[in-house]
């Protein structure tokens, strides 16, 4: 597939094995920190620039996405039954299978966030000791009902359905949010998104730095790996974990001053291109037709979804 | 401590999303009185450099690793104001890209982890590293630092989701965000964070500012205009 982007972040294999002379040299804590950092940081910027080509969705302006993304978070968060947030979830689902995206691997991230965030930590309020109500499936039987400062155990502790009403309904609405989140950056460039912030009147100011930010980011992550490549050669054991703080201190330091050479260059080089401190913002692109179509579609969806 | 979408009522993210935005306005101008024109690749940077240190693990003794929310560590390097932009922008583009934290509660993120914990962090720094400066002064003042403005960050994240069942219920009194009240939500934010998290963020903190202490204290935004620094 032709690509405009850098070769250093298309490629997949690791910079180097574990294995160093012959003796095997676990890594477990660098590997996590610095080369699962670069690989997280490339994974993101091909995904992010490879989603300016593809289906329906791909070709809406940015500034719609952004605001059906606002105006969807908002709705997902007013709707407060059950029925609501399935109907958002179906419509989401709809626009994935418009999308020409990969569905399998946007609902495993999907899954996952909503698992960890909208589900394992609101659990606890199925339960009658933090949701009063009728328990629907007793789990454990006490002797007596408990009473410790202002904490109430009761005795017999279960699943109410007020509460599995609260932990579905939270759920639903992680799930829809990230789902619709990660459908819009899918298929989006970053950047183009980012410029459609100054729809809520975000200053260009705020904008050059989240778009300078994003660029140094990946920049960095060449650097990252670099880095990583470098620090595996000279290791051959296990370094303790006094040395492993201090080197990964070390790298910290180092991305540190690398970030503040880069910061250096960059200005220069805007200087030279005549930058003098006010920023020229880019003439916008008019919406068309299926623009104002999308927008009325997420509209109409939204209202119908909380009020009907 | 990321809040996702769904735990905060409109009534808590509105207000939280105002405050975040007006502080983040005075911040920028803040910094663009510091360094002039070069104010927005310096921001630029700080962003980048506070998105990367989120993402570095550090070996804990006790034989664990954790990574820092690098506020604290951002607000001593950069100062409090930088900081403000700089782990915001960092936040805006977690929550878009990485889908860690909600888009509703961006503001409230902010509020919580890009302006209250690096003022606190910072001002604490400030008042434990009194001159004249001493290595393992600087250290502990470093820890103080990190320990308390997470442990605080966590507290006020707490009373974020535990007025939810007071100030958003239906009518038969369900919960209809956070479903965890005050005696519950601060107990477990402020358990978790004083015994482990906070441990976390206070040695990341500290050793990460001892090392540019050795290498190039200049760079130490907090300890700027201090004087009588020397080794122990």
């Amino acid at each position: 597939m032709a690509t405009n982007l850098p070769r250093y972040l298309m490629q997949n294999e690791p910079v180097i094995t574990g294995e160093t002379s012959g003796k095997k040299v676990r890594f477990s804590v660098i590997d996590k920190t610095i080369l699962n950092a670069a690989k997280t940081v490339k994974s993101i910027y091909v995904q992010a620039e490879n989603a300016t080509e593809g289906g329906v969705l791909h070709s809406i302006h940015p500034k719609v996405k952004f605001f059906a993304l606002i105006f969807m978070a908002v709705i997902i968060s007013l709707v407060n039954n059950l029925e609501g947030q399935m109907c958002i979830s179906v419509f989401v689902f709809i626009l994935v299978l418009m999308g020409r995206i990969n569905i399998p691997g946007m609902y495993k991230k999907v899954l996952f966030l909503a698992f960890f965030f909208g589900f394992l930590v609101v659990f606890p309020a199925s339960l009658n000791i933090i949701t009063s109500g009728k328990v629907i499936l007793n789990l454990v039987s006490l002797n007596q009902s408990y009473q410790f400062w202002i904490y109430h155990i009761p005795q017999n502790i279960g699943f109410t359905s007020e509460g599995l009403q609260v932990v579905g309904l939270i759920f639903l609405r992680v799930w829809n949010s990230i789902s619709f989140s990660i459908l819009i950056m899918l298929t989006t460039s970053f950047p183009a998104f980012i410029k459609s912030f100054k729809l809520v009147g975000v200053p260009d100011t705020f904008l050059m730095v989240i778009t300078l930010a994003y660029k140094y980011i990946f920049i960095l992550s060449r650097t990252i790996e670099e880095t990583y490549l470098a620090l595996k050669s000279r290791l051959f054991q296990n370094p303790g974990n006094g040395q492993l703080r201090k080197l990964i201190s070390g790298r910290v330091f180092f991305m540190f001053k690398r970030s503040v050479a880069q910061y250096e260059n960059t200005y220069f080089a805007m200087v030279s291109r005549g930058y003098s401190g006010q920023i020229m913002p880019e003439p916008p692109q008019p919406l068309t037709t299926k623009d104002y179509m999308a927008i009325a579609i997420v509209v109409l969806f939204g209202i119908a979804v909380k009020f009907i | 401590m990321h809040i996702p979408d769904g735990y905060l009522s409109p009534q808590t993210y509105l207000p939280l999303m105002g405050v975040f935005v007006a502080v983040t306005a005075v911040a920028v101008k803040k910094v663009k009185l510091d360094v002039s024109a070069r104010y927005i690749p310096y921001l630029g940077m700080a962003a980048a450099f506070s998105f990367i240190i989120m993402m570095f693990n550090l070996p804990i003794p006790g034989g664990t690793s954790g990574h820092a929310v690098g506020s604290a560590v951002i607000a001593l390097l950069f100062g409090p104001w930088a900081a403000v932009v700089a782990v915001s922008v960092a936040l805006i583009i977690q929550a878009l890209v990485f889908g860690d934290g909600g888009i509703t509660a961006i503001g409230a993120n902010c509020f919580n982890m890009a302006i209250f914990m690096p003022f606190v962090a910072y001002y604490l720094f400030k008042l434990f590293s009194v001159n004249p400066m001493k290595k393992t002064r600087v250290f502990i003042a470093a820890f103080i630092s990190g320990y308390f403005s997470l442990v605080l960050t966590a507290i006020l994240t707490a009373v974020e989701f535990g007025i939810q069942p007071l100030i958003a219920s239906d009518a038969e009194g369900k919960a209809l965000y956070c479903p965890y009240d005050l005696s519950v939500a601060i107990p477990v934010m402020a358990i978790e964070h004083l015994v482990l998290f906070g441990i976390v963020e206070g040695l990341i903190t500290a050793l990460i500012v001892r090392y540019f202490l050795k290498s190039d204290p200049g760079l130490i935004f907090a300890l700027r205009n201090k004087k009588g620094m020397h080794h122990d």
